[in-house]
């Protein structure tokens, strides 16, 4: 029998640094490790953007040369613009922005909010986390590697589409493929994990509609990562056996079909953009329920709102495609069937509007990016509505309107959900907070950085100009020069984000309170310490200590 | 509550004073208790099968093709994993603390996976059971003392339901001891 432990020892922090960091498999280690990895990466596909920008910054080419940067005479290297291209969408796509929303804050803060002592599969976390590493070095390896055109790496687009991604030489284009396989790997052991967790490890009373916002959006995301991420993965594993062992998939000269994996691609990466952004929804909720001092606006309707998106998100992948020659019934079908979608996010702007007003509204640094967020995910979101029509999208497809469109809603959507993230919690995740000036600094250098890099884009797609391309007519230069300054801003503002993050963490001032913003801040990681021990809810949290009457 | 008397009415059983004594006799009566897990079975089936229709969306399309073998076994892997992992999930998380009344007998045996069963008797007549408000390892612990020693009961149980467990048992205890005094009968 269990013989009874009266007067037992607290359990102490002993692991060493190493053990702690590279053997962890602690969910608030592990999230802090995914949060900090994104981070290097995302200044690495950051970097490819400054490149991209000081070249497009005006007509002619005059930084990627085929005899060295910023050779004169310069011979254009259009490789090295495609190889660009590529990577800072692989990079940003795979390995940023589902890590640090997903395999950072997903780890870190969904088992506190639903009182779960760890993850379900605590070794399991651990795996994913090093797969994604793992993943992370095969991508900048194939960059590396000898591939299309005799030069380093391969330019075909993140999105892989054969016949470009099958003909690619050199051994990159597999490396990348094997890249994105030990990603949807790492993501969709995560996935289970996170759904396995939610569903079976909530404390007891914690029935799903009393779940937090945040880790409902976790759960959904969960669950889209495990739908549509094999998709992926049967794909390019086809693209790879296209590419070695003779198969014709999607050749049309052995009877396949290259629009085929073009849907099947779609069918992955729709579900993706909402993976993407539906973590940030959660935190945004937070956010701004914290700062209005009020209880998140109809939290019910917001549930459903993301489990719609969710289930939407699977049934209009080919309106990233209907320029392919689909019927003109299915191109209708995709255009109703993406409006849809308009509803359940609008009930979400809605509610938050909602939940401000008559709230007593604290501008805050987190609650800054929310408002951001808020804003330009909006922007975003109505540009979408303009290129779900089909008629429409003829003109705009592959031009520059579209790239301001995605960038809108996940550079300027996604991004400042984990800028708010971060301002949110770093005080719980390290126990110092951040200096609120810098953070308001940097808020405002990011929003009119990013606002000046994306919106006249939105003018050079109106006028044609085509995305993917390293040079243009001079008649586009004007607001390509601005786009640029825009984003050397944009650059500068990360540059100062990474001074905040040490500074907070070296000399920030210490946090006494388990909860440091108010009393609307109600859920569980705020009735822990800051920093929380190395365990947490051994023993199952109170129903009072997370049920609270005015919140729902 | 994740614990269950075993019996018709599924309460705490009044104990009549009649005694039932362990050898050949039934029980007085029979406690279950295990942790607390938040998917009900049926929450299982209902998540596995929304799951399996979403995923044959994109397999609808590819229907008739060769692509679609190259799909099927990289979807149908993924959910056999999310089902073998969710499954694992309950199993990790079974332990049985089974607790058994007789007159002149308590017994409580303790399942847990890829363990010993573990197991204590003593007779109700010493046994004292204890609420431990924070001297042990979870807020009010709740022991069960007799035979020489002393054992937890409903550690994984929420405070709040050990304290109820403990009244009950308080209450219980010593009506189960006065059962096997001399001159009850037990029943005809």
């Amino acid at each position: 029998m269990a013989d009874a432990a009266i007067h037992g020892h607290d359990h102490e922090d002993q692991r060493g640094w190493f053990t702690r960091w590279f053997m962890s498999t602690n969910h608030k280690d592990i999230g802090i490790l995914y949060l900090f990895v994104s981070g290097v990466v995302g200044l690495i596909s950051v970097l490819f953007t400054v490149f991209m920008r000081l070249e497009l910054m005006s007509p002619g080419v005059q930084f990627m040369c085929m005899e060295g940067f910023m050779a004169d005479p310069c011979t254009p290297n259009g490789h090295i613009w495609n190889v660009m291209i590529t990577y800072h969408g692989v990079l940003m796509m795979f390995f940023v922005v589902i890590p640090a929303l997903f395999g950072g804050f997903g780890n870190y803060f969904m088992p506190l909010q639903i009182g779960a002592p760890d993850m379900a599969f605590p070794r399991l976390n651990n795996l994913s986390f090093w797969l994604y590493v793992t993943g992370v070095c095969l991508g900048v390896a194939s960059m590396l590697t000898p591939g299309g055109n005799s030069q380093l790496g391969s330019g075909v687009g993140w999105v892989l589409y054969p016949p470009l991604s099958t003909t690619e030489g050199g051994m990159s284009m597999d490396l990348a493929i094997f890249a994105v396989h030990v990603s949807g790997a790492s993501s969709i052991l995560g996935a289970i994990n996170m759904i396995t967790t939610f569903l079976n490890m909530r404390a007891p009373g914690m029935t799903l509609f009393k779940v937090p916002l945040f880790s409902w959006s976790i759960f959904v995301t969960a669950w889209l990562i495990l739908l549509s991420l094999p998709v992926l993965a049967g794909a390019i594993t086809m693209l790879l056996t296209d590419r070695n062992f003779g198969t014709t998939f999607f050749d049309p000269a052995g009877g396949g079909d290259p629009i085929l994996y073009q849907h099947i691609l779609w069918f992955f990466g729709h579900p993706e953009v909402y993976i993407i952004i539906l973590p940030g929804f959660g935190i945004i909720s937070h956010v701004i329920a914290t700062f209005s001092r009020k209880p998140i606006f109809g939290y019910l309707p917001m549930v459903w709102a993301l489990v719609a998106i969710g289930v939407l998100g699977f049934v209009v992948w080919a309106h990233h495609m209907y320029t392919v020659g689909m019927s003109l019934t299915q191109q209708s079908y995709f255009m109703l069937a993406t409006m849809v979608i308009a509803v359940p996010t609008g009930v979400k702007v809605f509610s938050w509007i909602a939940t401000m007003w008559g709230g007593s509204v604290e501008f805050k640094v987190p609650m800054l990016w929310a408002f951001g967020f808020l804003f330009l995910f909006t922007v975003g979101g109505v540009t979408g509505i303009v290129l779900s029509q089909a008629a429409v999208d003829r003109a705009y497809h592959d031009t520059y309107y579209v790239v301001a469109h995605f960038h809108y809603v996940m550079s300027l959507g996604a991004v400042f959900a984990i800028f708010a993230g971060i301002y949110f919690y770093i005080g719980k995740m390290s126990g110092r907070q951040y200096p609120e000036g810098l953070g308001r600094i940097h808020f405002w250098m990011m929003f009119i950085g990013s606002n000046l890099t994306f919106f006249p884009q939105h003018f050079l797609g109106r006028q044609g100009m085509p995305r993917r391309y390293i040079d243009y007519p001079e008649a586009f230069a004007f607001w390509n020069t601005v786009s640029s300054i825009g984003a050397f801003i944009s650059f500068a503002s990360f540059v100062l984000f990474i001074y905040i993050v040490w500074y907070t963490l070296t000399r920030g001032e210490k946090v006494t309170e388990n909860n440091y913003w108010n009393e609307y801040a109600d859920t569980l990681e705020w009735t822990l310490p800051s920093p929380p021990p190395e365990h947490t809810f051994e023993t199952l949290p109170k129903q009072s200590d997370w049920d609270k009457g005015h919140a729902h | 509550m994740p614990i269950e008397w075993v019996n018709e009415t599924k309460e705490a059983p009044e104990i009549s004073g009649a005694s039932f004594h362990d050898r050949g006799q039934p029980p007085l009566a029979v406690l279950h208790l295990w942790p607390h897990r938040s998917l009900p079975k049926k929450g299982f089936v209902l998540f596995i099968a929304i799951t399996f229709v979403l995923v044959l969306v994109p397999l609808l399309a590819v229907i008739g093709t060769p692509v679609l073998w190259g799909l099927l076994p990289f979807v149908l892997v993924a959910l056999a994993l999310m089902w073998a992992l969710l499954q694992k999930n309950y199993r990790d998380g079974e332990i049985l603390e089974e607790l058994t009344l007789w007159s002149d007998r308590v017994t409580l045996i303790r399942r847990a996976r890829r363990q010993p069963d573990q197991s204590w008797q003593a007779n109700p007549y010493w046994v004292t059971v204890q609420l431990h408000e924070k001297a042990g390892p979870v807020e009010k612990y709740l022991t069960l003392k007799g035979a020489g020693r002393e054992v937890e009961l409903g550690a994984f149980l929420s405070s709040d339901e050990r304290a109820d467990l403990y009244l009950i048992l308080a209450d219980l205890l010593p009506r189960v001891a006065a059962s096997a005094a001399p001159g009850h009968q037990p029943h005809a």
